[in-house]
């Protein structure tokens, strides 16, 4: 495409109340183009009934070399896992 | 192999599903050929809700008249006037205007034909109907949206659609010139005219295109099997596998 397009990620929720889930980008112009997009390039077998396209530039992440310092889970430390409770009887879900 | 159609609600029935067929052909040239690859697939999208219609109606066609043709017999097996869609349906992908326009100019006028066949006594007509208007509710919304963005584009998009128009609405006309078997089969021709006409005229005015007076063509009519010069090119294509191979199949 040519200049004035944007890059938009794409999301759909397979019924309703379940959470919308990443499946790819689109290119468009804007937002009705970027929904059409979406929906005839990811939603055209059942894949979903709600759809949601966000400008990729809007969505904040964290870069690549932060990781480490982001996420290490630090599994040195236990106390920061819930991990010396008692499980009662009959939870099952937990 | 010589197909051959007696019942009259199926030949009445064969002009939709020629139209859906033809139309769906043209719009898959487009594969491959779209101006980006998100719009390619939204056009083979198109085309194929196009066919799976075609091949809805023509089930019911075959049912309508004993069974003794399949759906592809009666794509692959007719000739140039043996088919019945409207000359619209087979006017040339000369540029993406001439696409979105000749899709929109078909989808306005389907979209009020296939409402009113929801209420057909031919049971099998009136339940494909529900399905396909969605269908067309969707097509047809993406092909206006495109000629708002043609249409008020820039100038050159705008005088392309111009050109485009200008060309597909001489093919519009004989879509309503109505005979007995459609007046035996929608409730209310008429209504398909000016439901039509409003709506184009509705849009072609927001999307600053002009509609211009349109000299009346000679060619005669669709309902006789009569087609522009585009048709045989199409089918010679569209024909040809099955024609050459007879024994192909599908495996």
């Amino acid at each position: 495409m040519e200049a004035g397009d944007k890059v938009w990620e794409v999301f759909v929720q397979k019924k309703s109340g379940l959470p919308f889930k990443h499946v790819g980008s689109v290119h468009a112009y804007d937002k009705k183009m970027a929904i059409q997009n979406a929906r005839d390039l990811y939603t055209r077998r059942s894949e979903g009934r709600a759809l949601w396209v966000v400008p990729t530039e809007a969505i904040v992440s964290v870069p690549l070399d932060k990781a480490d310092a982001f996420f290490d889970p630090s599994d040195d430390k236990a106390y920061r896992h819930a991990t010396f409770y008692d499980i009662p009887e009959g939870v099952k879900h937990l | 192999m010589k197909v051959t159609i007696e019942n009259k609600e199926a030949l009445w029935l064969l002009r939709l599903a020629d139209t859906s067929l033809i139309m769906g052909q043209r719009m898959a040239e487009m594969c491959s050929n779209g101006p980006f690859l998100e719009e390619d697939i939204a056009l083979s999208n198109v085309s194929l809700d196009l066919f799976g219609r075609a091949e809805e109606l023509y089930k019911i066609v075959a049912k309508l008249d004993g069974d003794k043709f399949t759906p592809d017999e009666y794509v692959f097996h007719r000739n140039e006037r043996e088919f019945y869609n409207i000359k619209l349906a087979e006017q040339p992908n000369e540029d993406f205007a001439w696409v979105i326009a000749r899709q929109f100019l078909h989808d306005v006028y389907a979209k009020e034909a296939f409402s009113q066949l929801e209420s057909s006594k031919n049971s099998d007509l009136a339940a494909l109907a529900t399905k396909v208007l969605k269908e067309i509710e969707y097509n047809l919304s993406h092909c206006k949206d495109w000629m708002y963005r043609l249409g008020l584009g820039t100038e050159e998009s705008n005088h392309r659609l111009q050109e485009a128009v200008d060309h597909l609405l001489k093919y519009t006309s004989e879509i309503f010139n109505w005979d007995e078997l459609d007046k035996a089969n929608y409730p209310d021709c008429e209504k398909i005219e000016s439901t039509w006409n409003n709506e184009v005229n509705r849009v072609l005015a927001e999307v600053n295109i002009k509609r211009k007076e349109v000299p009346e063509l000679t060619m005669r009519d669709f309902r006789d099997g009569f087609h522009s010069e585009h048709i045989g090119h199409l089918l010679s294509i569209m024909q040809y596998l099955p024609r050459a191979y007879p024994d192909a199949k599908w495996s």
